[in-house]
């Protein structure tokens, strides 16, 4: 606003004011006593997210909050609907993938090993990918002990140590999300060329990609679908986990104090046990549950018929691109 | 034994802030942490009403239910108290209190708010009682000396009770009789899950 | 002046009127007594209480297994009272303790009192003398620094006169530092002597004073829970005194009574009233005329009280039959209905009580407030019952007792004037000469056109009130009444920020040639000008590190006992004064009577020299031994009638701290009085009739000549077992000879009264009587040493006898000021008092429109005073920490303030400004906005913290509100005007 706005409003102001006058006081009689609020009155009347707040001299906002019944439905959620959302979809996972594990075993090279290897992630990439995982493998524990550690893992270690543990876990968390944060960044520079969802997706998707078939194989570039869902869910999922954790890290930043500290640890709660179930599939595929594809993350250099049977169009557009890259024998 | 309670008759209080200060000077509290405090409600409108408040000391409390360390406990007396040295102040407490009585050193702080610090209804810690290590981290331990909170002691116009839940009920209850006016027992129903209704 | 002609006047028209009834041949009881009494009247002009005297407001961490040791002492903030029990463990104050004993607060404290030990922890004290030397504050020995201000006092003194010294003097010290401090003063040779009660309650004492007697409460703030219906009118107690209001509320709860408030502001109290009328800033005698109009229209007075009590009101019925309902309503903007109701209720739901504070006194008209007040309890019968009374609520914890001691600019201690009877009477109690104490004082030479004034005459003169020693400073030295301009401040502990005119007092502050402050803090003074040299910085210690008695509001002293050793270099009042009187040259007479231990006066021993002198306000009775005896048996005495059964050891019978007047020496074990005035019990008991202080007829000149006589004793009223059935007067030797009663006083007694009388021993009076027979036998009789008068609803001596409204200064109705003007200039107190021109400006140059928000001002429960202490207390300068000013929701809606912001308060003189925070709230009214007046440390925007010496400055700072409050001064007392200016608000 420039100034000279600013001087007409006040000017303005001014001339309220004075038409206002006389300043006699107004006709302001009433009976404190018998018009006093009434707690049990404000607490009907208030509605989910309300609070019972007021003024106070000191300041801190927060407060000012006399009393803020949403605490129990907070306490609700942390207690009963948590564990329950955690216990589901981890276990459920976990069983899901045992299951998988019994009925399609492990995924083998259908023509085994060639002995040649192309490379898939240079140094770069597993640098990020490491970097992330090995942080998001903290966050989860961290993160899953602060939740429920208290029922599994207490018991096991007494009071002193796990305090100690979670302490120090909590450190972690705090401190590990910021090479979090930097790893789902790169994540995204690095990968976001070949993650763009495309027709040969959906085919991908149609054969389930090949997943509960043997020797089935349906095309794809250099990520199928996927992965092209783990990489977008590490995206959302970090950018959300990485926003509500924001807002934890430095409390009270929002407006409305509290009840916004309750939603973000809500969000990143239940999106974290949501993370943590996708990221145990992922883990599995990528190592136990199939044949040569932790290399890929291990030495980068993968068996080039993993690669033909799983990247078939990056196989080909690598070895057309650089046609040393495969000197045979 | 005794469960013992706050009570703030509101239609007493006058926002003299002598519980937070007799608090502060008690056990010695910090600037920035005010385990007790005086919230006015309606302020300047004929409603207006005062109330005192801190750790309600509540049945089944909300901060022992969702502390990841189970740092806290409640003694005999009804007290619910919480040991410093458990507590990594991670904020859930604060979070799952009606009250805001969870205090922390650090605000904003990433990293660590510190240990978090709450009302002791004047009964120290885990420590033991009247030792240096009690006296640090929570302050006087004015219950073990038989005496009650000095905030309730020092209320200006006795609004502030401590004591019994049921004596002070009753006194309330009293109160409410004879002057035929009550604005309730603030916090009661969400603490105790009871009202004191006359 | 106005006044004393008027006062001349009626001394004549008494004069005449002994003539008369000597004539008369025939001799009933009553003009004997009548007769009696103007012999006490001439007594009174030459030895005990004169009018004169009475016409000035004289003013009127714990370690365990360590034993602690309990201290007792008393809170030294508001005038409650409350108990303080200190826990000492190796000299170190580890802890509080709740006095449950203490029949005032019952344990309780507010937020200072809950903090008191953090003051003498305190790491932002002054640690050890200091000395403003180019601007740099320099550390220097106790030694350097009373001999260079003695010096520099002395030199003042050759150069300007004793009167160009000015001693400001406090309601934080003891009655016997307070007491110390006056005699100082004395012996110093000015009457330039004051303290805060100027500015808190002297229209208070003026007023009260002139209607019936003494200048205090009447009742007590325990007694409130006898009241029915309870009124506070410019008082926030619940702020400004928290623990009263637990009497009050449990009052209002036990009798269902009715509590109403009347302020601009919808206060902390207010919120607990069972009714709140919101009322124009500085509109409260068209308020209460607005209450009476209904009371007489309906006649629902008590007009036998008044017929028997009362002198004057026919005057006052005249007065208030012009405040009809529409009027009250145009001035005050409370209806009529509203205030019919309101009225009734106080007339019919008896006993009913009237409190007021600094929303009455602190005002142009503020004596006057305080009569209209006083005359609505006397039309209702509501004064000296239990339950009822006039309570009024004092600021400081020692505010009631410096005041008894003289720390006034208009009396010698115990309010017994200044005219030559009363510095013979403390003359003879301090064995010193009355010529040498005469020889102290100036001589002023005729100036202006002013004839000069002898020694005597300059000595029988009252001083310059604090409220404006600025003027007095910077003011041509024509222009003040006195040898030259003041030149030096010695200020015991006194906030800088508490009188209005701050950019004024800026000035003068620079211009003095010397400042002392002796105070535990630097205090606003030490660091809101530009001074480079000549300031000197004592640190006082607090009360809680010496010993001593303070008087609360109710009139009851308490001993405090000492809880730690003063800390750092701090040393306490008795030890300072004793220091500076022995550098100046006066300490072996000053002293004499008063035990010295190293340096340091014994208090006990000061207190047993006021008990020796102070008859005149019952101040006899009170010795350490019986006031330490109560600070043990705190627990025997009853809630609500603060006695302790007859049978207790120690206490028994008598009253808790033994209210004054505690009549008599201590061994007749007078019990003080808990009511002042009460009919209903004997005086042995605490009864009492109203002071017969003002003669016995009054002649009131009429416009056609003739003259109305009004008999000013009592009329079928007396004291529960009074031998005297009717109104008498004030008793003499001479009194008690004619009624035979002589016979009762011992030799000893006779003996001390034909000393003090020299030839005429007939005329020495009951206040004068160093061996208070005199008292003791009108004890034994059932009478009151002083009399038996009515109360004066109209008081003819003062400048307006029946109170009138008058607009503020800076009225925000400039249409009402040529009905309600202000009083024409005039000179007080030594200088020019200009409030009429000043109005006469404002409201030709349309101030209301350029300024069209009323700012008051006021207290919060969190500090007190100027704040310095209390903002430097971290336990409470936490919970407040910017100054702020409250704006009603529609002006800051209007203006684009937003809660919390900052904005610019403007004020009408010196282009003042002050930057605050805008606390957005309906507590104040459209058009009204209210701040604090605690705050300093910040000026015009501009934070001063770099100012005070280092570790020093207060841990919040802020403007104060005295940077925009205007002039305006009351003409009885020169309070300021405190309470009612107009300003400006914008957003930063």
């Amino acid at each position: 606003m420039n100034a000279w706005v600013k001087s007409l409003l006040a000017a303005l102001a001014i001339t309220v004011a004075s038409a206002l006058l006389p300043a006699v006081a107004q006709n302001n009689n009433f009976f404190p006593t018998k018009e006093a609020v009434q707690e049990e009155k404000l607490l009907n009347a208030l509605k989910p997210g309300e609070r019972i707040s007021g003024r106070i001299s000191i300041p801190d906002e927060k407060a000012a909050n006399l009393i803020q019944p949403e605490g129990r439905e907070w306490r609700l959620f942390h207690q009963e609907k948590l564990p329950v959302i955690a216990g589901v979809a981890l276990l459920g996972m976990l069983l899901a993938l045992t299951i998988f594990y019994l009925v399609r075993g492990r995924i083998r090279i259908d023509h085994g090993f060639s002995g040649k290897t192309i490379t898939r992630f240079a140094s770069l990439d597993r640098f990020t990918h490491w970097l992330t995982a090995g942080c998001f493998m903290v966050l989860a524990l961290s993160g899953l002990n602060v939740s429920i550690g208290r029922m599994v893992i207490l018991p096991l270690f007494g009071p002193e140590t796990f305090a100690m543990l979670t302490g120090y876990g909590k450190l972690a968390h705090n401190y590990l999300a910021f090479p979090f944060m930097v790893g789902v960044v790169l994540m995204f520079v690095l990968w976001i060329r070949d993650n763009i969802p495309n027709a040969l997706d959906l085919e991908w998707i149609k054969q389930g990609g090949g997943l509960f078939s043997k020797g089935k194989h349906p095309p794809a570039k250099r990520f199928n679908a996927g992965q092209k869902v783990v990489f977008w869910l590490v995206m959302g999922g970090g950018v959300v986990m990485s926003a509500s954790g924001w807002f934890l890290l430095f409390p009270y930043m929002a407006e409305n104090g509290v009840t916004s500290m309750q939603f973000w640890t809500t969000i990143h709660a239940v999106l974290a046990v949501i993370f943590i179930a996708a990221m145990l599939a992922h883990a599995y595929i990528g190592s136990v549950g199939m044949e040569g594809a932790f290399d890929a993350m291990g030495t980068g250099e993968v068996d080039l018929n993993w690669a033909k049977e799983h990247h078939s169009l990056w196989v080909a557009e690598e070895q057309a691109k650089a046609p040393k890259v495969a000197p045979a024998e | 034994m005794a469960r013992v309670k706050f009570l703030c008759d509101a239609d007493r209080c006058i926002e003299c802030n002598a519980c937070v200060t007799a608090c502060k000077n008690e056990h010695e509290v910090p600037w920035g942490i005010n385990r007790r405090r005086v919230v006015t409600i309606n302020d300047g409108k004929p409603g207006e009403r005062s109330v005192s408040m801190a750790c309600m000391h509540c049945t089944d409390a909300p901060c022992a239910a969702v502390c990841p360390v189970s740092c806290f406990y409640t003694t005999a007396d009804a007290v619910v108290l919480h040991s410093k040295d458990l507590c990594i102040g991670c904020g859930y407490c604060f979070y799952a209190c009606p009250f805001g009585a969870p205090q922390y050193p650090k605000v904003g702080n990433f990293g660590s708010r510190g240990k978090m610090d709450k009302c002791t209804y004047c009964a120290g810690g885990p420590e033991d009682d009247f030792s240096t290590a009690e006296f640090e981290k929570y302050g006087r331990n004015r219950l073990a000396e038989g005496k009650l909170p000095l905030c309730a002691e020092m209320c200006s116009t006795k609004s502030l009770l401590a004591g019994d839940g049921d004596i002070i009920a009753s006194i309330y209850k009293e109160r409410v009789m004879k002057r035929g006016y009550g604005s309730g027992a603030w916090g009661w129903k969400t603490a105790y899950r009871e009202t004191v209704a006359v | 002046m106005l006044t004393k002609r008027r006062e001349a006047t009626a001394g004549r028209a008494r004069l005449q009127g002994i003539a008369a009834g000597l004539a008369s041949g025939v001799l009933d009881r009553r003009s004997f007594l009548r007769r009696s009494g103007l012999a006490a009247g001439g007594v009174a002009a030459l030895g005990s209480l004169s009018l004169g005297a009475v016409r000035r407001a004289e003013a009127g961490p714990v370690v365990a297994g360590v034993k602690s040791e309990i201290k007792r002492n008393i809170c030294t903030h508001c005038s409650v009272g409350c108990s303080v029990i200190a826990e000492v463990q190796n000299g170190v104050w580890v802890g509080q303790e709740p006095a449950f004993d203490s029949p005032i607060n019952r344990g309780s404290h507010c937020a200072k009192g809950a903090a008191v030990r953090e003051l003498v922890h305190g790491d932002r004290r002054l640690k050890y003398p200091m000395k403003l030397v180019n601007g740099e504050w320099t550390r220097v020995s106790w030694d350097q620094a009373i001999g260079e201000i003695g010096d520099k006092m002395n030199e003042i003194r050759a150069k300007s006169g004793a009167d160009s010294v000015y001693l400001l003097g406090s309601a934080k010290f003891s009655n016997e530092g307070a007491y110390l401090f006056r005699k100082f003063g004395a012996f110093w040779g000015t009457n330039s002597i004051d303290h805060q009660a100027r500015i808190c309650h002297s229209t208070t004492v003026a007023g009260v004073a002139n209607t019936w007697g003494y200048g205090a409460q009447t009742n007590s703030y325990n007694d409130i829970r006898n009241s029915k219906t309870i009124i506070f009118m410019g008082s926030n107690a619940a702020e400004a005194h928290p623990v009263s209001l637990q009497h009050v509320l449990s009052g209002k709860e036990m009798n269902r009574a009715n509590m109403i408030v009347l302020d601009p502001r919808f206060t902390r109290t207010a919120a607990h009233a069972t009714e709140f009328v919101r009322i124009r800033s500085g509109t409260d005698i068209a308020v209460i005329w607005g209450m009476m109009w209904h009371i007489f229209q309906n006649g629902w007075e008590d007009k036998a009280f008044i017929q028997s009590r009362v002198v004057g009101m026919d005057l006052v019925r005249a007065e208030v039959a012009k405040w009809n309902p529409e009027e009250v309503e145009r001035v005050t903007g409370v209806p009529g209905a509203q205030l019919r109701k309101v009225a009734e209720t106080f007339a019919k739901e008896r006993p009913s009580t009237f409190i007021w504070c600094m929303g009455g006194t602190q005002h142009t008209v503020g004596t006057a407030n305080v009569r209209a007040y006083c005359n609505l309890l006397l039309a209702t019968g509501n004064v000296g019952v239990y339950g009822g009374g006039a309570n009024i609520f004092r600021g400081h914890c020692n505010v009631q007792g410096a005041t008894d001691m003289g720390l006034d600019i208009t009396s010698l201690p115990l309010y017994y004037g200044l005219v030559e009877g009363a510095w013979k009477h403390w003359a003879r109690v301090w064995e010193v000469d009355y010529d040498y104490l005469q020889a102290r004082f100036d001589d002023v030479p005729a100036k202006a056109g002013r004839p000069a004034r002898t020694r005597k005459e300059n000595m029988e003169l009252p001083g310059i009130p604090s409220t404006r020693w600025f003027d007095a400073t910077s003011f041509n030295p024509d222009d003040v009444d006195q040898r030259d301009a003041l030149k030096a401040m010695v200020i015991f502990g006194h906030g800088g920020n508490t009188v209005p005119r701050m950019p004024d007092m800026i000035k003068a502050l620079e211009k003095l040639e010397l400042l002392v402050v002796a105070d535990p803090h630097p205090t606003t003074f030490a660091a809101i000008s530009g001074r480079k040299n000549g300031t000197y910085l004592l640190p006082i210690c607090t009360q809680f590190e010496t010993e001593g008695s303070r008087t609360a509001s109710n009139r009851s002293l308490q001993w405090g006992e000492k809880v730690v050793n003063p800390i750092f270099e701090s040393k306490d009042d008795y030890e300072v004064i004793y220091r500076l009187a022995t550098k100046l040259g006066f300490a072996d007479r000053m002293f004499k009577n008063i035990k010295v231990a190293n340096n340091r006066p014994v208090a006990e021993d000061i207190l047993r020299e006021i008990n020796r002198g102070g008859w005149s306000t019952g101040y006899s009775g009170q010795s350490p031994e019986r006031l330490k005896a109560h600070m043990m048996n705190k627990d025997k005495f009853d809630l609500v009638t603060l006695r302790a059964p007859a049978n207790t050891p120690d206490v028994g019978g008598d009253y808790y701290g033994l209210p004054w007047p505690c009549w008599g020496t201590p061994e007749i074990k007078h019990p003080g009085t808990h009511t002042l005035y009460n009919t209903n019990l004997h005086v042995k008991d605490g009864g009492g009739t109203f002071r017969a202080r003002f003669g016995v007829v009054y002649a009131d000149k009429q416009a056609d000549g003739t003259t109305k006589e009004y008999n000013m004793l009592a009329e079928g009223s007396y004291s529960k077992g009074s031998e005297l059935t009717d109104g008498y007067p004030e008793f003499t030797f001479g009194i008690l000879k004619k009624l035979g009663w002589d016979k009762d006083l011992t030799e000893a007694e006779l003996a001390t009264i034909t000393k003090i009388g020299g030839a005429n021993p007939d005329t020495v009076g009951w206040a004068i009587d160093l061996s208070g027979g005199i008292i003791r036998v009108c004890l034994d009789h059932g009478v009151l040493p002083y009399g038996n008068a009515k109360a004066r609803a109209t008081a003819w001596n003062l400048p307006d006898p029946v109170p009138v409204h008058r607009e503020p200064i800076y009225s925000p109705r400039p249409d009402l000021v040529a009905k309600y003007p202000t009083r024409p200039d005039a000179r007080q107190f030594r200088m020019a008092n200009v409030g009429f021109s000043v109005q006469k400006a404002a409201v030709d140059k349309g101030v209301a429109k350029d300024f069209p928000i009323i700012l008051t001002s006021g207290r919060l429960v969190e500090y007190e005073g100027g704040g310095e202490e209390t903002r430097s207390n971290r336990w409470l300068a936490e919970l407040q920490q910017d100054m702020f000013v409250e704006v009603n929701t529609a002006d800051a809606a209007a203006r684009g303030i937003v809660d919390g912001s900052w904005v610019w308060v403007h004020g009408p003189e010196n282009a003042a400004k002050a930057r605050v925070k805008a606390l957005v709230t309906d507590r104040v009214g459209k058009g009204v906005a209210f701040m604090p007046f605690h705050f300093a440390g910040w000026y015009q925007g501009v934070d001063q913290r770099g100012n005070y010496p280092k570790g020093t400055d207060p841990i919040v700072l802020g403007e104060s509100v005295n940077t925009i409050t205007t002039y305006g001064y009351d003409p009885v007392t020169g309070m300021h005007e405190g309470k009612v200016t107009l300003c400006q608000i914008r957003a930063a």
